[in-house]
């Protein structure tokens, strides 16, 4: 067995190449429409499997286990679920309030089988990965403290807003939307921080347990970060163009009143649309990069190894950019291209920093699970695979 | 047979790297092919399958029947999973297939590769997003309007109130209760002629708002929902003209004009994230601001569509058929209006024509 304790680092690399990519990604797309949509299970497994298999890290790749009968057969069951669900909703809508109130729980319950199935359908050097986590528990991070949190939070700024606005006191209605505010600052990254370690901590790779340890500050930071910048352009464009958007609203409303179209007036309108994107989409990016860079800062791994991620925010902006312009002006064509070149950015700023050998890892045998939670969370559009 | 080497006996030998079971050591070994000896479980036709470390020691050993071999995928070395978990990776692809011969996913795996072919493959994926653009979408639409279930549609309206009263700033009505009495029996009468399935299958309620900024205007909710202003009711008071615009605003909700639009566009969003996957942020948000520009034009179609409904339902309650007219011309009269497509709604000169011509149909 080697022994690479002597505090190396192991950068992780992606060695998928476009082309390759994009001849099986033509053939998934086609043989999906063709099949009226029966293939993309399959193709959702082969989109996996390259992008596992081409994934390593000191000469070891990942590895994805799912089958495209799996994977159907739970879309088949969550879409007729789906089908009963709304029936009966139609025909009995006082069962149907029942029903809803057993979605807030049905829905973390869906959340944790989708993460355990993902995980144990996925494998690095051989050792399958596990996930452990409670429905208890994550029915406190996804939906109770969320929904506290926001409740407070509209609480504080709604009631802030009618003290200053209708009741006229300006002061004591600051002082809560302040107050509004700064719970804001501190329930998000909380919320944000206890659904990460959830996921983190639950994890395993065969028996050794994945732990992210961290304090609350660098999400304070990376939500300040963000907020930041949404202020700082919100502001910039408000200072510069805060009375001639005024006017154009103004325009704008005398148009739909039948007045002549004012181009200056759509011209700066479309500028205000710009604006908006460029202050909300680039706070994500923001918040995602210093997230993804913290959270791999600060796991372990049984065995004292550690990682490492240095994702740049401004980076990852560009190349989610570039990546878009391509893409858009290649009809789609572009697409697998553009997989390829964020996951071979990621990877690159991605390390693991081993405490010993890479060999000692154990599987064990669990069963994969249920395949129609993954088929939920893929419908939702959350991607609760191993976070490469 | 104990006296042959039965290393020698199929003479394969493929260079590789192994796993034992439920172990993450890769350990470099060598995969070799030998005939099944008394005991080992395997039929005649069988070949034992041994993979040996560096030194020669077994791993692990199992009939070519009982492992399973991973469909080929890209440049990815291929992968043979042995029934104790024990796993065989090489990237010699011709040693693999001298042992397996043309495996499951072998095809699929050639007509991936980089070829003059995927050309056609192109070509027929872009006409399969077109067709499934064009037909597909309204199918899909019309099947989740279908499964949509009525109490979702009744909280769509409630929370679209309130927003509307919130953003559009609107006040309660200046009505009086004579007047409103009035027009909510025209609207009674517009219900009447509808077939009863259509009237059970919304919630049907007239609402009024003072609404300034708005002016003359009148909304459908996809529920039933229908809200007038009280700018509408003073500007032309007149029957034909209330009725004319209130038939227009039941077929909105009748034909299902507004939760189609909300499936539309999410509809389209979500077949592409489907079928080409993570489009990522930026493409995303394109394709539902470009969606939404198509809803438009959408909605142009849905306008002439309830004009027209309108236009017939208020004949059959004995109204003049014309009166939806005078709330156009009004409005044209007013000046240039914006360029077709920038608008949700057809010009009004164009309106105007179109319901003449929808009259002349009727009579």
């Amino acid at each position: 067995m080697s022994d690479l304790s002597s505090g190396g680092t192991e950068q992780f690399e992606f060695r998928g190449k476009a082309g390759e990519w994009f001849g099986i990604w033509i053939v998934n797309l086609l043989l999906s429409i063709i099949t009226i949509g029966i293939y993309s299970a399959w193709a959702k497994v082969r989109t996996k499997k390259y992008f596992y298999n081409h994934t390593f890290v000191q000469g070891r790749n990942f590895d994805y286990h799912a089958t495209g009968g799996q994977i159907l057969i739970g879309r088949l069951i969550f879409i007729g679920g789906y089908i009963a669900f709304s029936l009966i909703i139609s025909l009995v809508p006082f069962l149907g309030i029942i029903l809803v109130l057993g979605l807030l729980v049905l829905i973390p319950w869906l959340i944790v089988k989708s993460m355990q199935f993902n995980a144990r359908v996925s494998s690095f050097s051989n050792v399958r990965f596990n996930f452990v986590g409670k429905t208890g528990r994550a029915f406190v991070v996804f939906v109770l403290m969320p929904v506290a949190a926001y409740i407070v939070i509209a609480a504080l700024l709604g009631g802030g807003g009618m003290l200053a606005f209708a009741n006229g006191s300006i002061a004591l209605g600051a002082i809560l939307g302040i107050a509004g505010l700064v719970v804001m600052f501190i329930a998000f990254p909380i919320v944000d921080k206890a659904i990460k370690q959830y996921v983190v901590n639950n994890y395993r790779l065969g028996n050794a347990e994945f732990l992210l340890d961290v304090s609350l500050t660098p999400f304070i930071k990376a939500f300040g970060f963000a907020f930041g910048w949404i202020i700082l352009i919100l502001a910039i464009t408000g200072i510069t163009m805060g009375g001639s958007v005024m006017g154009a609203f103004e325009a704008l409303e005398a148009m739909e009143n039948g007045a002549p179209p004012d181009a200056g007036a759509i011209g700066l309108l479309g500028l205000l649309y710009v604006m908006f994107f460029v202050a909300f989409l680039p706070a994500g990016f923001i918040y995602q990069a210093l997230i993804r860079n913290t959270m791999y800062n600060n796991t372990t791994l049984t065995g004292g190894h550690s990682f490492r991620s240095t994702v740049g925010p401004a980076k990852l902006l560009w190349i989610a950019l570039s990546n878009a312009i391509v893409v858009a002006f290649t009809i789609g064509l572009m697409l697998p291209w553009a997989h390829v070149r964020m996951h071979k950015y990621l990877a690159s700023q991605t390390f693991l920093i081993p405490g010993g050998s890479l060999d000692d890892f154990i599987g064990k045998q669990v069963e994969d699970g249920m395949s129609v939670a993954d088929a939920y969370t893929d419908l939702e559009g959350v991607d609760f695979g191993v976070p490469l | 047979m104990a006296d042959a080497d039965p290393y020698q006996r199929l003479g394969l030998s493929v260079n590789g790297w192994a796993f034992a079971a439920g172990s993450s050591a890769r350990q470099t070994a060598r995969l070799l092919t030998r005939g099944p000896v008394q005991g080992e479980g395997a039929g005649p036709d069988d070949v034992i399958v041994d993979v040996v470390d560096a030194g020669g020691m077994v791993i692990t050993s199992a009939p070519l029947s009982t492992i399973k071999v991973d469909p080929p995928i890209g440049s990815a070395a291929r992968k043979l999973h042995f029934p104790d978990r024990a796993l065989f990776e090489s990237e010699d692809r011709t040693g693999i297939a001298a042992l397996t011969g043309e495996t499951y996913g072998e095809k699929l795996n050639r007509y991936e590769a980089l070829h003059p072919r995927l050309i056609g493959f192109v070509v027929a994926a872009v006409i399969g997003c077109f067709i499934i653009w064009k037909y597909g979408l309204d199918l899909l639409v019309a099947g989740a309007i279908a499964l949509t279930p009525p109490i979702v549609v009744e909280q769509l309206d409630r929370g679209t109130l309130q927003t509307i009263d919130f953003a559009m700033s609107a006040e309660p009505t200046t009505l009086t209760e004579d007047e409103q009495a009035r027009i909510t029996a025209i609207f009674a009468n517009l219900l009447a002629e509808l077939p009863a399935d259509d009237v059970n299958d919304a919630n049907f309620n007239l609402l009024f708002r003072s609404m300034e900024k708005v002016g003359p205007n009148a909304f459908a909710l996809p529920g039933g929902t229908v809200i007038m202003t009280d700018q509408f009711a003073k500007r032309f008071p007149q029957d034909d003209v209330l009725a004319g615009v209130l038939g227009h605003e039941i077929g909105h909700v009748v034909e299902k004009h507004g939760l189609t639009q909300t499936y539309r566009s999410l509809g389209l969003y979500f077949i592409i994230g489907f079928l080409a996957g993570d489009t990522g942020p930026f493409i995303e948000d394109i394709l539902l601001e470009g969606n939404l520009l198509l809803s438009l034009s959408f909605s142009r179609k849905h306008e002439a569509e309830a004009d027209k409904f309108g236009v017939s339902l208020t004949r059959d309650a004995g109204y003049n058929p014309a009166g939806l007219k005078l709330f156009f011309l009004e409005m044209s009269k007013k000046g240039a209006e914006p360029v077709e497509w920038l608008s949700t709604h057809p010009n009004s000169t164009e309106r105007v024509k179109q319901i003449d011509e929808y009259v002349d149909a009727l009579e």
